[in-house]
């Protein structure tokens, strides 16, 4: 079973990729919306189809459209740290 | 394939008749359970989770979806102020939300293949601001405005999107609107001839073909306005 830090290094290393920074530049704190966003618009669409992608093959359906997703004080857009929990949570059915 | 909303009458019938003569994939998005002449599956659009149950469909059966038509909608001719809340919630949730709904369940689809045509559909009353259909027109309104702005978010991704506003149409909506009535209508259009499902499949083909490829975020009006 894939363990927490294996999919948090997975997302930080796939949110570097599209940010195109060294993936020890991406920190939990990052946030993903916002005037401070490492990712634009495009990016964070592109980031979430990746996100299908591997829940897809750890066998479950990653949902980016739920109503607290661009909440800025409690969505999983803002931070790297909040999308990674979110992810987590969709896998073990916690939410 | 093509995703054709509202499949089961109407527009929505006439188009998937028209692509599937043409020889192209049709999947034909209805409430209804009847068989028809194209692949078809029964879904409510004006439901947030039933379209999201069906696109979860499509992505386990890996589907190519290369075009979506979101030609599904309600009609209501009445005043405004004699116009049951009922009735002004069905044509927000049907013409406004489910057009909404089907575009950014799908849009990821073709987001993903970075290519896909996307058409919504509007009326030529939004333009003529017609007496009697504020309601309707309000939904429709919409539809227009949110296409336009999809159209921008979607462009990045090789997604067009467009809106075809038809004058009156020979189609179940037009119950209840008399002959006189409809007659004024088209007298109003630029091209004051009433039009017919098949042309209106022809501007679907028009925009579904990728010689279309600069239009995007535009309004046709069938007969113009």
């Amino acid at each position: 079973m894939t363990n927490h830090a294996t999919i948090a290094a997975q997302i930080q290393v796939a949110i570097a990729t599209l940010a195109e920074k060294p993936a020890d530049s991406i920190l939990p704190e990052t946030q993903l919306i916002g005037d401070g966003s490492v990712l634009d618009s495009m990016k964070l669409v592109e980031l979430c189809l990746q996100l299908e992608d591997m829940a897809s093959e750890l066998g479950f359906d990653f949902d980016w459209t739920s109503e607290t997703a661009m909440s800025r004080s409690r969505g999983m857009f803002r931070s790297v740290a909040s999308l990674t929990e979110q992810f987590i949570c969709q896998l073990e059915g916690r939410v | 394939m093509i995703l054709v909303t509202g499949a089961s009458r109407g527009l929505g019938r006439a188009i998937c008749e028209r692509l599937t003569e043409r020889g192209t994939e049709v999947l034909g998005i209805s409430r209804s359970t009847d068989p028809f002449p194209f692949r078809s599956l029964s879904c409510d659009v004006s439901s947030y989770e039933a379209v999201k149950d069906l696109v979860r469909v499509l992505r386990r059966e890996r589907t190519v979806v290369d075009g979506l038509v979101n030609a599904a909608g309600a009609a209501s001719m009445n005043l405004a102020v004699t116009t049951p809340s009922s009735v002004s919630q069905r044509l927000i949730q049907v013409n406004l939300l489910g057009t909404i709904y089907c575009c950014q369940l799908v849009a990821p689809m073709m987001a993903r293949q970075k290519k896909g045509v996307i058409i919504n559909f509007s009326t030529i009353a939004v333009s003529l601001g017609l007496k009697g259909e504020s309601v309707y027109v309000a939904s429709k309104a919409g539809v227009e405005g949110f296409s336009r702005s999809f159209a921008r978010e979607m462009a990045d991704f090789n997604v067009r999107v467009n809106c075809i506003a038809p004058g009156p149409i020979d189609t179940g909506l037009l119950k209840g609107i008399t002959p006189t009535q409809i007659a004024q209508i088209v007298d109003r259009q630029i091209i004051a001839k009433k039009f017919t499902p098949d042309d209106v499949s022809d501007l679907v083909e028009l925009l579904l073909d990728p010689r279309a490829s600069a239009l995007s975020g535009q309004l046709l009006q069938v007969g113009g306005a």
